[in-house]
């Protein structure tokens, strides 16, 4: 006599098949499939020396980020601590290192936007 | 009065650890009640995982340096200085410089460096991919090899259940390696062999620190030809007969000899009289979860230099700095610490020189391995070439 041979499910197995048959019965999973092909693909097509330029790509603006951000706060804080210099008083803050260096910075900076446009 | 925080060493731990302090304090900093201060041997900062790629030819090195300055925030005060002596009662550091640098919290990241020189024959007769310039060296004798054999081996601390530095790179480098010799097409003229000392960390007898990873490697390594061997603890080297020995009583000839050498904290930490590990090997005695140096209340550490059961890697200090910087933020508020570091490590191994598999693990529980993947590469590759230079800065 044969005996009836029940496959037991896992209770996590069942809701698994639930939702699925709910993707499928609305047609959803069509969605699904082409966007795993879609990412697939994508990493298929995706070379490391994309990967580094976009990297690259990515490192700059953190860079820069860092910098301006950082810059604007420190400007703030000292804006917000002293009064606002007389025309002397700028002249007086050429003297400081830091200052000089930020506003060649600057003039390079203004240079190689120059250059572009 | 304002509290005075003080930085030694500027590299992974360190700096990650003044930029997140300086934006959980900005309120003080602006307020000018507290000043923090880094100060570190080397106008440099190198991102370490990166000479793994100079051995294979894959990067020559200048890629993974920046000058630390560029990566601190403008309120951490930045001095280039070799801390020599701590003085715990009258809380200063003194510098190379002559310099002593008070503090009320001081936070010792120096890292950790190979030690070479307690291997008799290893500096003579072994390579190895921990610094850039042993890097180089050894992607000088990949470029001659034509055939023969490769031998890895791994050393460990003597101070119980301290890994070596990154725990995982022997085995990424013996999969970089075989994926390398097969690029150039030498792959059946060279021999591999992975070996592993019988006591690594928790582990006896096995091929990687922690047990899990240990069972799947033979598989993955039988899978690419790579023949190994546990329970071979390196303890002389023979650099003329080119021979290793094992304080098992084994013998093995090889070409090239590929080894984690021996670790130890730097001698900044070694001489402070902080450390009681063995061997004068000079760990750290860290309070798991605060992350204070036992027994004192205002010295905390982080990274390569603790004595911690957790990997030496910027996977695991990612996961420690925010500790350390909130407990110090906490302390100076409100007069304790609020954080707890549950031993989480984060990082993403190089399994070959196309594949990557991202891994966690903490205090209670080890490494699940899972399968490699391109896209884990590519995660992997990102972080090398950019992303790494953003967690420094406390961005990521
Ligand atoms: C080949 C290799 C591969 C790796 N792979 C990975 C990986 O895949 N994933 C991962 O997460 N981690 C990896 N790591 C580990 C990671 O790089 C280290 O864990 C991390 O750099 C440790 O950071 P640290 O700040 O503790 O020490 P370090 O980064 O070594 O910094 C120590 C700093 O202290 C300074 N210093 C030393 N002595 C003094 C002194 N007396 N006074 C003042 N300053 C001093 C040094 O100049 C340096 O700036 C790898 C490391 C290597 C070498």
């Amino acid at each position: 006599m044969s005996e009836k041979v029940e496959v037991l499910k896992t209770k996590e197995m069942q809701e698994l098949e639930e939702k699925f048959a709910m993707l499928v019965q609305t047609g959803r999973i069509d969605n699904i499939i082409d966007l795993l092909a879609v990412v697939s693909d994508n990493i298929e097509m995706t070379t490391a020396p994309m990967v580094d330029k976009m990297v690259g790509t990515i490192d700059n603006l953190a860079t820069a980020g860092f910098i301006t951000q950082n810059a604007v706060r420190y400007a703030n804080r000292e804006i917000k601590k002293n009064e606002v210099p007389s025309l002397f008083g700028l002249l007086k803050l050429l003297k400081d290192e830091d200052t000089r260096k930020g506003l060649a910075f600057v003039l390079h900076l203004t240079k190689g936007i120059g250059k572009q446009v | 009065m304002k509290k005075k925080i003080l930085i030694v060493g500027g590299g992974t731990a360190g700096t990650m650890t003044a930029n997140n302090l300086a934006k959980k304090l900005m309120y003080e900093i602006d307020k000018d009640e507290v000043e923090i201060t880094m100060i570190s041997n080397s106008k440099y900062h190198y991102y370490r995982p990166g000479a793994m790629y100079v051995a294979f030819h894959k990067a020559s090195g200048h890629e993974f340096v920046r000058e630390q300055r560029t990566l601190l925030m403008p309120e951490v005060k930045f001095l280039v200085d070799e801390a020599i002596e701590i003085d715990t009662n009258s809380n200063y550091v003194k510098g190379k410089s002559g310099t002593k640098y008070s503090y009320d919290f001081v936070i010792l990241a120096t890292g950790c460096e190979v030690a070479v020189d307690r291997i008799p024959g290893l500096k003579e007769g072994g390579n190895w991919f921990y610094s850039y310039d042993g890097a180089k060296k050894l992607a000088e004798k990949f470029a001659e090899l034509k055939k023969g054999r490769v031998l890895v081996t791994v050393n460990f601390p003597k101070t119980p259940d301290v890994p070596h530095q990154c725990g995982i790179a022997p085995i990424e480098t013996t999969i970089m390696l075989h994926d390398y010799l097969k690029e150039q097409g030498i792959r059946e003229d060279i021999e591999i062999i992975y070996t592993y000392p019988k006591v690594a960390q928790a582990v006896t007898d096995g091929l990687f620190l922690q047990g899990p990873t240990s069972k799947v490697l033979p598989s993955i390594f039988d899978g690419i030809g790579v023949k190994y061997k546990t329970s071979f603890t390196l303890n002389k080297v023979d650099p003329e007969k080119k021979i290793a020995y094992s304080e098992e009583g084994e013998e093995i000839e090889f070409d090239i000899l590929m080894s984690t050498p021996p670790f130890i904290a730097t001698k900044f930490i070694r001489e402070s009289g902080l450390s009681k590990a063995v061997d004068d090997e000079g760990w750290l005695p860290t309070d798991k979860k605060t992350l204070k140096v036992k027994g004192y209340e205002n010295i905390y550490t982080l990274g390569d230099t603790v004595d911690l059961p957790v990997s030496k890697a910027g996977g695991t200090i990612h996961n420690q700095t925010d500790v350390v910087a909130d407990n110090i933020a906490s302390e100076i508020r409100y007069g304790y610490p609020t954080e707890s570091y549950d031993g989480k490590v984060i990082a993403i191994a190089q399994m070959g020189l196309s594949c990557g598999m991202p891994l966690w693990y903490d205090y209670k529980e080890d490494v699940q391995p899972t399968p490699c993947s391109k896209l884990g590469s590519f995660v992997r590759k990102g972080f090398n070439m950019g992303i790494y230079w953003a967690a420094a800065r406390g961005m990521v």
